[in-house]
């Protein structure tokens, strides 16, 4: 008797099976920093020994090999990809593929690359994967959802800008119909310090009205990083107040526990 | 390197089915190997065989059916198949290539859902192309006997 099989979706329930925890950092909206965010929550991560990996999905425009100073190409071993390094932190992107090349792509085609993507990379082991989602609420995001349900939640980026904090509130209805927890919200370009000085360039977010707005705490508020496109943003942090900004945000992130029915 | 992790793959999943069905025996794996992914047939055939033998499914026979890559342009409606796009992958830079311990790899080996990243119409040159069939690997079925 023939059975039929669908489609090879076993790797990616393999790969997820040793992963504990899934922090989806997403915004709904473009500009406001979930890359930067992402990748300062990942190194805090790192820096505190927690076995932690980031996978960026932002198809057309990823960052985070730039933030972090990485490039094609990638190597493959006998399970697979293997991340890229940036010192205990594990790191994929698209953009580890594709270089500066542009990368036009429709709906049903993303969401295969995704999870080829997720499915493909020797992850290990791991205590957290922190996923940069892409600006949008279409494909990319749908597919993250599906794809870590179970053991996902979400935090999401804004900047003080009331415009921000709008669509960040349509992106935690969205999150509240698929399932998906919420841990709060990080303020990102909150404020800018010289020295002693501290001014708010993009003016002052209005607190409780982001708390009430999205039940849910302000994790943390991350000032301007003027220093972004020097590179090395490892470095960056170490120099910058915004390390310690990731510093207040790990303990948050780190009391989550995923619920057992997901 | 990479088509013994697809050979990994491929046998968890008839695994996963042989264990559904205990009472039976798996007498045959038909496998779709989409065109575009360019894997080494006689290498993934030899890993199947191993794996096989070492997850209880001795015995089995494997087929494995290469679908050819078929391609359009959705602007102006040209189609072409593998021969276009081999010639057009082996433009993909040195610097991009996967590095496995004993060659070099287009991406798409991995990951062929990339294609639009790699591929333009060889019509009118637009990036807005659809690979129609070729680009998956598929168990197509297990036959138990």
């Amino acid at each position: 008797m023939r059975h039929k099989t669908a489609a090879l979706g076993v790797d990616a329930e393999r790969r997820l099976s040793v992963i504990d925890k899934v922090v989806l950092v997403g915004s709904g909206k473009g500009g406001v920093g979930k890359s930067f965010v992402s990748c300062g929550l990942a190194l805090a991560l790192a820096r505190d020994s927690r076995r932690v990996a980031l996978l960026d999905l932002d198809i057309h425009g990823a960052s985070v090999p730039s933030y972090l100073g990485l490039r094609p190409p990638v190597s493959s071993g006998t399970d697979g990809l293997e991340p890229k390094a940036v010192g205990r932190l594990k790191v994929m992107s698209v953009g580890l593929f594709t270089g500066e090349k542009a990368v036009p792509m429709r709906g049903a085609e993303k969401q295969g690359l995704i999870t080829q993507l997720f499915a493909m990379t020797n992850w290990g082991r791991l205590d957290y994967l922190v996923v940069d989602l892409p600006p949008s609420m279409s494909d990319e995001l749908l597919t993250a959802f599906g794809l870590f349900a179970a053991k996902s939640a979400l935090v999401l980026v804004t900047t003080p800008s009331p415009h921000g904090m709008e669509v960040v509130v349509r992106m935690r209805a969205l999150a509240k119909t698929e399932g998906i927890p919420v841990l709060g919200s990080v303020v990102n370009m909150a404020y800018l310090q010289d020295g002693a000085k501290r001014s708010h360039p993009f003016g002052e977010a209005d607190r409780r009205l982001l708390e009430e707005s999205l039940d849910s705490p302000i994790l943390a508020e991350i000032p301007l990083v003027q220093e972004l496109n020097s590179g090395g943003l490892p470095e960056v942090l170490r120099r910058n107040g915004a390390a310690r900004a990731f510093g207040q945000l790990l303990p948050k992130v780190l009391r989550w526990r995923p619920t057992p029915a997901g | 390197m990479h088509e013994l992790s697809v050979a990994q793959t491929i046998v968890e999943t008839v695994v996963s089915e042989a264990e559904a069905r205990p009472a039976e025996r798996v007498a045959q794996i038909d496998v779709d190997v989409g065109e575009l992914m360019q894997l080494d047939r006689r290498a993934l055939a030899a890993g199947l065989r191993v794996l096989l033998d070492g997850s209880g499914l001795k015995g089995a026979r494997v087929r494995l059916h290469v679908e050819g890559a078929a391609f359009n342009c959705r602007r102006c409606d040209k189609q072409w198949g593998m021969a276009e796009a081999k010639r057009q992958l082996e433009r993909v830079p040195d610097a991009l290539r996967v590095r496995e311990p004993d060659s070099r790899e287009i991406p798409l080996h991995f990951l062929p859902q990339l294609y639009p990243a790699f591929l333009r119409c060889p019509g009118c040159g637009s990036s807005d192309v659809l690979a129609s069939r070729g680009k998956e690997i598929r168990v197509r079925g297990v036959l138990f006997a």
